[in-house]
């Protein structure tokens, strides 16, 4: 009853907040909150995987996909926005889906080194295949993003937009993972011998959720491109992969909320550092205490205070059981 | 009539036969067990009839139709199911969930009614779930996460959960093992009920007074090769077996 009214309240903070936002500070604070929202698109966008168990490290690749895709038909054929977003997402399932149908037979680190090996490719495509992509010397002059026809042109309406995309695509993976097929999901995660036990066809369900995680990554892509309008081979490295699993890991893995929290978390403390080489160390550091002091994420972190609050007098802390 | 029969089941791992040339075949309604010594290829074979491992050579028929080559779950819907040797559950599920779990992968849903349905499961569905809970004593556990259940009762879900994907052959891979003769007596209880409601069962196990008081015909494995085939009182009483047993240090309980 009290977790429920102090979860309405957060809710609340957040949702007020996170409207309000473009109106404190400028530019700067709006380009800092959109790059959160993309990082959550992202980091819930992996989480079917990682609820099948997957170790995938190759949602960077596919981010990539949709951010080309999108962008070069926005700028070469003058797609709207929402069609070029839709089919960059469409691409980067498509393309998933043909490189996760061979690998997903593959388990634990195998499939992570295949998963990164996507990454490599990818990235090695966007480098060389100049003509199209312009290689290293960076894809620039992409089409701000319109909606309706109508362009976008102020970066707090594109921040509006960003934080629409995002709601809509938090609703839709909510709503897969607490059905029956998200149920399947945690149930291939737990014990995938079991599930193919009792009648699952565990590679298909695999494949689902790993094409679905594609979708959406391509689709924070295109919104990406649209955006920064200039894209470029190395923001897309195996680095940016790792972080979109290290924001599940530090918000949590237990529930829903812990890539949103992590991703909103770590995308603003470690803005100071973006691009330097303390970004690297610090989310390595970051990852490490939580797998030393919170294995559940940064979403256990108010239970476990509270149970400190209250248990002072030295109760055994809970154990709990490795996955 | 039969309804398995594996015929000249092998499976190489390397150089090495963990079974050899093996003929099993069940009829329906029986108990069998499925004994041998730590190592023998009881677990394999059961891998190579639930799907699980291709077989290196051999047939397999159940229910008139042939079983090598079909993946784990489309056997599974065929009505063979197989338990762990090792207690494999949804450990951070309630038992509830886990029953529903086993009853609702068998069912006849495709992958689409799977997309579009809400966690919320059918009436009859939630009914059955109750129903075997309820046969296999698990009810007043219910609502308890799987992994905070006692040992024997974990090993009982293990079961449930099987039934509830309707088999016609439920193929048990040491049910009782690690549990107290009070718990295996109510288990082998458990299967004869099982048979006696029209599932035929076969079993492996290492406890050979729940074996002997149990089964009606036994196979004997060691080292990946049949070694004979009867009675319980007929197996007990061969020589081979007994060597077989003793030879390998193997328990007798
Ligand atoms: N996946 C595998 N790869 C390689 N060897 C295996 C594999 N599975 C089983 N074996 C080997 O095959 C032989 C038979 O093993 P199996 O597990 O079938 O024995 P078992 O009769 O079930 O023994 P236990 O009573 O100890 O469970 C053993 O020598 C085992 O080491
Ligand atoms: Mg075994």
């Amino acid at each position: 009853m009290k977790s429920k009214i102090g979860i309405a309240v957060v809710l609340l903070v957040v949702v007020v907040l996170a409207l309000f936002l473009p109106n404190f500070g400028g530019r700067y604070y709006t380009q800092i909150f959109v790059q959160v929202l993309i990082n959550i698109m992202l980091a819930a966008s992996l989480r079917p995987s990682l609820l099948c168990g997957q170790l995938n490290i190759g949602h960077s690749a596919f981010m990539a996909i949709g951010a080309y895709a999108s962008a070069l038909l926005a700028k070469n054929l003058g797609l709207p926005f929402e069609l070029s977003l839709l089919f960059g997402g469409a691409l980067s399932a498509a393309v998933g889906l043909i490189m996760g149908y061979p690998s997903l037979r593959l388990r634990g680190v195998y499939f992570a080194m295949v998963t990164v090996s996507f990454v490599e490719v990818i990235r090695l495509i966007a480098q060389l295949w100049v003509s199209l992509t312009r290689g290293m010397s960076g894809l620039s002059g992409i089409p701000k993003p319109s909606l309706l026809g109508m362009v976008l042109t102020t970066k707090a309406s594109q921040y509006y937009l960003a934080l629409g995309l995002l709601v809509i695509i938090l609703l839709i993976l909510y709503r897969l993972e607490y059905s029956r097929l998200g149920l399947i999901w945690k149930s291939i995660g737990m014990a995938d011998n079991l599930s193919q036990s009792l009648g699952i066809n565990v590679a298909n369900y695999k494949l689902l959720a790993f094409t679905l995680g594609c979708f959406f990554a391509g689709v924070a892509g295109a919104y990406y491109a649209s955006f920064f309008r200039f894209l470029f081979p190395p923001e897309f490295s195996f680095l940016l992969s790792v972080n979109i699993l290290v924001y599940n890991f530090v918000g949590g893995r237990g529930h829903f909320i812990g890539p949103i929290v992590g991703a909103a978390f770590l995308t603003l403390l470690v803005e100071p550092f973006r691009g330097s080489a303390y970004e690297t160390i610090f989310f390595s550091i970051a990852m490490l205490l939580t797998i030393l002091f919170l294995p559940g994420g940064l979403i256990t972190l108010p239970g476990k205070l509270a149970g400190l609050w209250s248990g002072s007098t030295g109760s055994a802390p809970a154990t709990s059981a490795a996955t | 009539m039969a309804l398995l029969e594996a015929r000249n089941l092998t499976k190489y791992f390397g150089g090495l036969a963990a079974v050899n040339r093996v003929d099993i075949t069940v009829n329906a309604g029986e108990i069998v067990g499925l004994i041998g010594p730590n190592g023998a290829g009881k677990t394999t074979c059961f891998n190579l009839l639930s799907g699980f491992l291709p077989p290196t050579a051999g047939s397999i028929t159940f229910n008139g139709e042939a079983l090598v080559g079909l993946k784990p779950h489309h056997i599974v819907k065929r009505g063979l199911v197989r338990t762990f040797q090792l207690t494999t559950l949804f450990l951070d599920m309630t038992v509830l969930t886990n029953v529903l779990l086993g009853l609702h992968l068998s069912s006849q849903r495709g992958f689409g009614r799977v997309l579009l349905s809400l966690r919320s499961f059918p009436r009859e569905e939630i009914t059955r779930t109750h129903e075997v809970l309820e046969f296999t004593g698990l009810a007043p556990y219910a609502d308890e996460l799987a992994k905070n259940l006692p040992h024997g009762r974990q090993r009982t879900l293990g079961i449930a959960m099987a039934l509830a994907a309707r088999p016609l052959l439920l193929l048990l891979d040491e049910p009782v093992t690690g549990m107290n003769l009070d718990e295996s007596q109510q288990v082998m209880n458990l299967v004869k009920t099982i048979r006696d409601r029209g599932t035929t069962v076969l079993l492996v196990e290492h406890n050979m007074k729940a074996v002997m008081g149990t089964c009606e015909r036994i196979v004997v494995l060691n080292f990946g090769e049949k070694l004979t085939e009867g009675t319980p009182s007929e197996v007990g009483s061969n020589r081979a077996v007994i060597e077989a047993y003793l030879g390998s240090g193997g328990e007798h309980a």
